[in-house]
């Protein structure tokens, strides 16, 4: 009665129970990099089930260099994990001068044949979480392994059933005892299973229910005992993404990418973190992101999709990064240097998510906004495009953002120390009701000589433009500071679409960011035509601003 | 509108209740999830001891990347508190990690109690009181746990 057999690469039991040399070609010649390979791209999560997928289970936490389960398991920086006792033998590094930190001379060749890197030696620490898991997994096996020890009688029957003697019979008597995943655990804690060698399990009609419950019931233990194990320190949720540092602490990424934000420390030890800090070249950690999304697919997912909502600005809608800083225009450049840590946070989901957060000017007086009331900032702001984010050595940001359209904020509350809001596009009238403007205005009876307002209101919508665009040639003409190669250079030469030419004036023009805040709110282009034809006449009237192009108002 | 409450300050909550540290206690506020009202008794064998302190503690927007916010209600005479209950004590500022938490920061502040390190001061009078005749700055600090610090 062979109830199970152990089988190495090249020998494999079929279901029947007629037993073949060959080759199982989906998982036994497939050498141990495609086998890493193929996990890798197996990124959704995938439910293994205690007892048919015991083998791929044992498998997630056998060391690929020698087969037994991770004994002081050490995450290499490029994410694959090997026992302490097979981290090959360093050498020392040559023609290197910095940083020559302690440790940072020995380095060995990665083992992982994809990855085959050199990695200091210091770069590479005990992970602490996976120890603790190794440690957990063992005392459960333990547990339920004495249980086999402490029934001597089925022992022996076992012993008189094999005459053989072979092993995969002792063990298939093991197994109707504790369960697969125990059976195939001790057969790899006992070295008797390499990593890549596969096992069938014969069907066991008479005891097949009983060793699937257990296997299901010791699972379930495993999970519960190694539940705080696989929280994250910082969020205090199951592990998203998981990163381990370079001495051995794990993190999600996103947590870990935050606490860069603020540190270059590790949170839990506090040794300096050489991690750039935008952790895009940092690998994540294979084996506990593999045994996650075995293990619980669905708390997986789950996570995944809170963060996404969470980070989407929850159910309330205020889904918009907010940036209070200054003015911005639509279809203008915009430059900033992102160093707050908040800031960098939300430039960072802006980055991997939209490109695109809202830009608002500081209310200083706290003048009231409309329904929002006094908050500290202009309720019209600009919805900037990121163009170019250039993440510097210090974690500090450079980037180019182009206006792409005016908004108003509806609601706003603050998210993880910046604020977010609801807010509303703001466009322009249609054109039928641009026209129907122009031409009641246009035809009003002619305005009183000291009616500036009023004769503004009566030009038509070209002749506003040509006054801004007379204005500029005539200040060119005159070397205006404000009108140099590079201001242009930045801002392009002034459009000819009379609804973008303000923005661009206003970009240019030196005057108070109060006084450009007037473009924000308009829904007409007459309007802002009106505005800019108002600041031009004000300039004009100046007269000490004749002799002196270099500073108005 | 306030934000969500973040997992983890839900989760801290839940554990401080669930498993109360002996001597210290912290219950958040109804209206506000981050503003704690704490009591940590004075550790027994220091001038501390047999008081109930009283202190209050806010967790700022960016917690825990940023440490709580954390301050003395009850008056107390030690070298390294001020008089408006202000604590010197570096995980609440450069020391500070986000694997850090409630329950480490308020055994922290009940080590300084035991503690007190006049080296590095905060209330310079207690601290040179301390250094020069610390008999002395002793019996006042019973004194003052007898006056102000007393269970209600």
């Amino acid at each position: 009665m062979n109830l199970l057999q152990a089988a190495g690469p090249l020998s494999v039991s079929s279901g029947e129970g007629q037993s073949y040399s060959g080759v199982n070609e989906k998982a036994d010649l497939m050498r141990q990099d495609e086998l890493a390979a193929a996990e890798q791209k197996n990124a959704s999560p995938s439910d293994l089930g205690a007892h048919d997928d015991a083998r791929a289970l044992v498998r997630l936490i056998q060391c690929s260099r020698c087969s037994l389960p991770f004994r002081m398991p050490v995450t290499l920086p490029c994410g694959n994990t090997i026992c302490r006792a097979c981290v090959p033998q360093s050498h020392e590094r040559e023609h290197i001068s910095y940083p020559d930190l302690p440790g940072r001379r020995q380095a060995f060749r990665c083992p992982f044949q994809q990855c085959a890197e050199e990695h200091p030696v210091s770069d590479c620490n005990v992970d602490v979480v996976l120890t603790k898991l190794m440690d957990s997994i063992a005392e459960v096996v333990a547990k339920h392994a004495s249980a086999i020890e402490r029934t001597p009688a089925a022992l022996e029957a076992a012993e008189r059933w094999d005459e053989g003697v072979s092993l995969p019979e002792k063990m298939a008597t093991q197994e109707a005892l504790a369960g697969r995943l125990v059976t195939t655990y001790l057969l790899a804690a006992e070295g008797k299973l390499a990593r890549d060698a596969q096992m069938d399990y014969l069907p066991t009609p008479e005891v097949s229910g009983n060793e699937s419950a257990m296997d299901v019931t010791i699972l379930s233990e495993l999970l519960e005992t190694t539940q705080r194990e696989v929280d994250c320190q910082v969020c205090y949720n199951l592990m998203l993404d998981p990163v381990t540092t370079f001495c051995g602490h794990t993190l999600c990424r996103n947590c870990l990418a935050r606490v860069l934000d603020h540190s270059q420390h590790c949170p839990v030890c506090r040794r300096g973190l050489s991690i750039a800090p935008s952790l895009h070249s940092q690998a994540s950690n294979k084996t506990l992101v593999n045994l996650l999304n075995g293990l619980c697919p669905e708390a997986v997912s789950a996570r995944a999709e809170a963060v996404a909502l969470e980070e989407a600005g929850g159910e309330g809608g205020l889904n918009t990064s907010l940036f209070v800083c200054t003015l911005g225009f639509p279809n203008q450049p915009t430059f900033l240097r992102i160093f707050e840590p908040r800031y960098r946070l939300m430039l960072r989901r802006c980055v991997e998510g939209s490109k695109e957060f809202g830009m608002l000017m500081y209310n200083r007086y706290l003048e009231p906004q409309g329904d929002l009331g006094p908050v500290h900032f202009y309720h019209y702001g600009i919805m900037l495009r990121i163009i170019h984010s250039q993440l510097l050595a210090d974690g500090t940001s450079l980037i180019e953002t182009r206006g792409a359209y005016r908004f108003r904020v509806k609601a706003h509350g603050v998210m993880d120390g910046y604020a977010v809001g609801n807010v509303e596009r703001l466009d322009d009238v249609p054109l039928v009701e641009e026209e129907r403007l122009e031409a009641e205005e246009t035809s009003l009876p002619p305005a009183a000589e000291d009616d500036l307002a009023g004769q503004l209101t009566r030009m038509s919508t070209k002749d506003l433009l040509a006054l801004g665009q007379d204005f500029i040639v005539r200040m060119q003409a005159r070397s205006a500071n404000w009108l140099q190669q590079r201001v242009l250079d930045i801002h392009g030469l002034p459009p000819d679409d009379a609804a973008m030419f303000p923005y661009w004036f206003a970009s240019v023009l030196p005057i108070s960011d109060e006084e450009k805040y007037k473009l924000m709110g308009t829904t007409t282009v007459r309007q802002r035509l009106k505005i800019t034809a108002s600041w031009i006449r004000r300039i004009e009237s100046q007269r000490w601003y004749q002799s002196n192009s270099c500073q108005i108002l | 509108m306030a934000a969500p409450l973040p997992k983890r300050i839900i989760k801290e909550t839940e554990r401080l209740q669930s498993e109360p540290v002996p001597g210290i206690s912290a219950e958040p506020h109804e209206e506000n999830a981050r503003y704690f009202d704490v009591k940590v008794d004075g550790p027994s064998g220091s001038c501390y001891e047999g008081g109930e302190f009283q202190l209050e503690l806010f967790l700022p927007d960016d917690y825990p990347m940023c440490p709580p916010r954390i301050r003395f209600l009850t008056k107390i005479y030690h070298p390294n508190i001020d008089r408006l209950g202000r604590i010197c004590l570096d995980v609440l500022k450069n020391n500070w990690s986000p694997a850090l938490q409630i329950r480490t920061i308020l055994l922290s502040i009940q080590a300084l109690l035991g503690a007190p390190n006049p080296e590095d001061p905060l209330n310079e009078a207690v601290a040179k009181q301390w250094k020069e005749n610390q008999p002395e700055a002793i019996k006042t600090a019973r004194e003052w746990t007898t006056l102000y610090a007393q269970k209600k």
